[in-house]
């Protein structure tokens, strides 16, 4: 797990115009010596890196692109805050916890006050340093009533006008109720850390990119930030952020040596990539998933027996095959499958038509049964499963219409109110994913899942700071799921993006984010 | 004439004013708002609210409308919904980008097609004639955006790998990197010419078979001046009509040609801006090229008229 920080270790005091957190083995690339680094010539302080520009293709993109640290919404903000801001903790490739600009992240023993100490001779982009006021803002603009961030939602139970600074490194984050799950929270790419003057047109942070210049719906340009927490990195002294909302476009672009790097490569374009001795495909495994969902509280789902048939009435493996190209693995409908307590015990749910038929027929459609299933171009592959769905609920004698939507129409007023549609999450623990999609208070809890044992699981789970009880509870919770949930979770879709031959330091990670979470920091490019 | 004209213009404002309402309305009929489109998948109903209000998606229609009626008329574009830009800011760099695109193509496409036109009228029934017919037949066959599509095919993906397929550089100067200005002007020359060459083809032969231009050549006049100083400026008439609609077919055409190369110009815009719902950014690309459209129709008559005595005398 490369990509993951290191325990925190005193930093050592230097001169010069910036002071590093830690020495650390950084990426697979960061073994080789950087030979080349003679033809980059002299920038600044960081003699090691490659001075050169990785020039990025990522999909996506539109005019509403913004810089905002706690405002991203598409693929390229997603991308940009990544390398403009840097978190308190940080996933590693493996989806593990480790801490990043926080020395450590404890809480009191209800969970209810979270203690963030930061490393030693921390700085933003313009050289102040980062003290734990700029943590307390942090928080307290993120729970921005009046701009509430993508995060606030899960910040609730912040009580964010008793946050306590108690030196300058340390910061006291006071909740009105527990919250175990609060180092995933840190952990995400939208709670970068912002000084306490942040302005997102001119935005600081301390990521390993600082912005050199931004236009909306076109392209970024950043320069390599010689604080970085990071010691060594980035090795690149450049980074091009270019929008490409037309998958075409972007592997011309790759193909035509405009750019170094794309994300999300087509899947029917990857045999052409595979082809090229010039271009490198980078294939991960994710938790990210593409479910079909079902409201428990409408006909004819509300009945579990329905919802038990629709579940096995799936080929999975087939599906995968079909609708991801085989890039994905198969799901036993539960979610969170990187979750440390995730439940392997689970036996895989396969195709059984037969009992999916004797089920409906115990719930009073044993002369078949039609139901419309809401579809549209949410994620890749999302219309094919669709389809695919559709030819398997046949042999089960169910005649499944489908209903084509824009994404903008599937998204809009009606959504989280279709009885019979499909959705995305991208890769979360247990914990997380529920109070976003199925806890009864959840955002978007699209199946309207109310089930009481479950949902006294879950808070009891919320409020056990103990892990290996915690882990029982999910566990508990993830067979209740298990056995009578909303959610179709057939599978789980990898994520492949491709780069050109002279870009090394990719490796494949499961957060669902591109290229390694967008880790450009950890890559060398030859010249 | 100067009465035709300013009533044309007055027409014209009328029209640019109907093209705003229709697409004022038009956006509303679309599914989902600004602050849906803007948030995405990521739109709880707190953020939805905050983002309406500071966009005041909840005024009524008429009071949204009003206001940048108003606006415009005092030559304000508004604010652009989606970055917070003024559109005219947000657009200027990619206006001129698009200009920069179609005026290339103009300059270029205008004269090679009438050079052609009145060559092939000059070669009648001949090979080169007959290649030019069916290949201009082809091209005004085939779709533009299909035309970019073979040309990124043939010169930078599939068999040669010449120039660059998309636009990869710095939409602040298009011009920086020529390069990749070849095959968005290229797509465009081809989808424009074939009209102009066909009507000039059509409109020579018929000027060349005339008396005036026999009696010229009885006269014991060379070719070339019988050609080049009696045909041709009479032939050429009817034509720029031709090039007046091709070139207002331009300020259109180039959104889907802008979107197939990546081009940051006002056509990528126009998509982006009907993605997120952006009123303002919609109405005031539009409102360009409706009014692009209207000035070059509105020039080809003026030069239609300068060139042709009896219209002048009688519009008088």
């Amino acid at each position: 797990m490369p990509s993951t920080p290191t325990p925190p270790t005193r930093p050592p005091v230097r001169t010069g115009p910036s002071r590093r957190g830690l020495l650390k083995a950084g990426a697979a690339g960061a073994v080789v010596v950087p030979a080349l680094a003679a033809c980059g010539g002299g920038s600044g302080g960081s003699g090691a890196s490659v001075a050169n520009r990785l020039r990025v293709g990522v999909a996506g993109g539109s005019a509403a692109d913004t810089l905002d640290a706690h405002q991203p919404t598409d693929n390229t903000d997603i991308a940009r805050t990544h390398n403009l801001y840097s978190t308190l903790c940080a996933f590693g490739t493996d989806y593990s916890i480790g801490m990043a600009l926080a020395e450590s992240v404890e809480s009191n023993a209800e969970a209810t006050v979270w203690t963030v100490v930061l490393r030693e001779g921390l700085t933003f982009h313009d050289g102040s340093p980062i003290t734990a006021d700029d943590v307390v803002f942090t928080f307290r603009r993120i729970t921005d009533p009046d701009a509430p961030g993508v995060n606030a939602a899960q910040l609730a139970t912040l009580d964010r006008d008793n946050l306590r600074v108690v030196d300058e490194r340390t910061a006291e984050l006071v909740f009105t109720e527990p919250y175990v799950t609060f180092l995933d929270l840190v952990a995400e790419y939208s709670t970068g850390i912002v000084p306490e003057s942040y302005d997102p047109d001119a935005p600081i942070g301390s990521g390993p990119f600082k912005l050199v210049e931004f236009t909306p719906g076109q392209r970024s340009l950043f320069a390599a930030h010689e604080g970085y927490w990071q010691e060594g990195m980035p090795y690149v002294a450049e980074l091009e952020i270019i929008n490409f909302p037309d998958e075409t476009a972007r592997v011309n672009a790759l193909v035509g040596g405009q750019v170094d790097v794309i994300s999300q490569l087509p899947h029917a374009l990857i045999p052409v990539i595979e082809a090229n001795d010039n271009l490198r495909v980078l294939d991960s495994e994710t938790g990210m998933w593409l479910p079909f969902t079902m409201r428990v509280d409408q006909p004819p789902f509300d009945d579990v027996r329905v919802r038990q048939a629709f579940r096995l009435m799936v080929d999975r493996q087939q599906m995968v095959d079909v609708a991801l190209a085989g890039y994905g693995s198969v799901g036993n409908d539960v979610y969170g499958r990187f979750d440390p307590a995730y439940h392997d015990d689970l036996p895989q749910r396969e195709r059984d038509i037969e009992e999916a038929r004797r089920l409906l027929a115990e719930a009073g459609h044993g002369d078949g049964l039609e139901v419309e299933l809401v579809t549209g171009p949410i994620s890749p592959g999302a219309e094919a499963a669709a389809m695919v769905f559709k030819e398997h609920a046949r042999d089960a004698g169910v005649t499944v219409n489908l209903r084509q939507t824009t994404s903008t129409e599937f998204y809009g007023d009606n959504y989280l109110q279709w009885t019979f549609a499909m959705d995305f999450w991208s890769t979360r623990n247990y914990l997380s994913q529920a109070a976003q999609g199925s806890m009864p208070d959840a955002a978007f809890n699209e199946t309207h899942w109310d089930d009481p044992e479950w949902v006294g699981l879950i808070e009891r789970a919320r409020a056990t700071v103990d892990e290996d009880e915690r882990a029982d509870l999910i566990r508990r919770a993830m067979e209740i799921e298990y056995e009578r949930g909303g959610y179709i979770v057939w599978g789980f879709v990898n994520t492949v993006d491709a780069f050109s031959s002279r870009v090394t330091g990719f490796e494949p990670s499961v957060t669902g984010h591109p290229l390694t979470s967008y880790g450009f920091h950890r890559v060398r490019i030859e010249g | 004439m100067t009465r035709l004209v300013l009533k044309r213009l007055a027409y014209g404002l009328l029209t640019l004013f109907v093209v705003s309402l229709v697409v004022f309305l038009a956006t509303q009929a679309l599914p989902g708002d600004a602050a849906r489109a803007i948030l995405g998948r990521d739109a709880t109903p707190e953020r939805l609210e905050a983002l309406r209000a500071q966009l005041r998606l909840d005024d009524p229609l008429v009071v949204q409308y009003g206001s940048w009626l108003a606006g415009v008329v005092t030559l304000d574009l508004g604010t652009s919904f989606a970055n917070a830009l003024p559109v005219s800011e947000y657009l200027a760099q990619r206006a001129v980008g698009s200009l920069t695109l179609m005026a290339l193509a103009a300059v270029i496409a205008t004269p090679v097609a009438v050079f052609l036109g009145a060559y092939s009228a000059l070669r009648r029934d001949r090979a080169a004639d007959h290649a030019t017919s069916a290949a201009t037949l082809v091209l005004a066959a085939i779709p533009e955006f299909a035309v970019g599509i073979l040309l990124i095919l043939a010169f930078s993906t599939g068999f040669l790998h010449l120039l660059p397929a998309v636009f990869a550089g710095n939409g602040q100067a298009v011009l920086e990197d020529p390069e990749q200005l070849v095959l968005p002007v290229a797509t465009l020359v081809l989808a424009v010419s074939p009209p102009i060459i066909r009507m000039m083809r059509a409109s020579m032969i018929e000027v060349l078979e005339s008396e005036y231009v026999q009696q010229a050549r009885l006269k014991g006049l060379p070719e070339r001046t019988v050609i080049w100083r009696h045909a041709a400026p009479n032939a050429i008439g009817p034509v720029a009509q031709v090039i007046a609609l091709q070139l207002g077919w331009l300020a259109g055409g180039v959104v889907a040609i802008e979107y197939l190369f990546g081009f940051p110009g006002i056509g990528l815009a126009l998509m982006d801006a009907i993605n997120t719902r952006d009123l303002p950014v919609i109405q005031a690309v539009t409102l360009l090229i409706a009014a692009v459209y209207i000035v070059v129709n509105l020039l080809a008559d003026i030069v239609g008229l300068a060139a042709n005595p009896k219209v002048r005398v009688s519009a008088r």
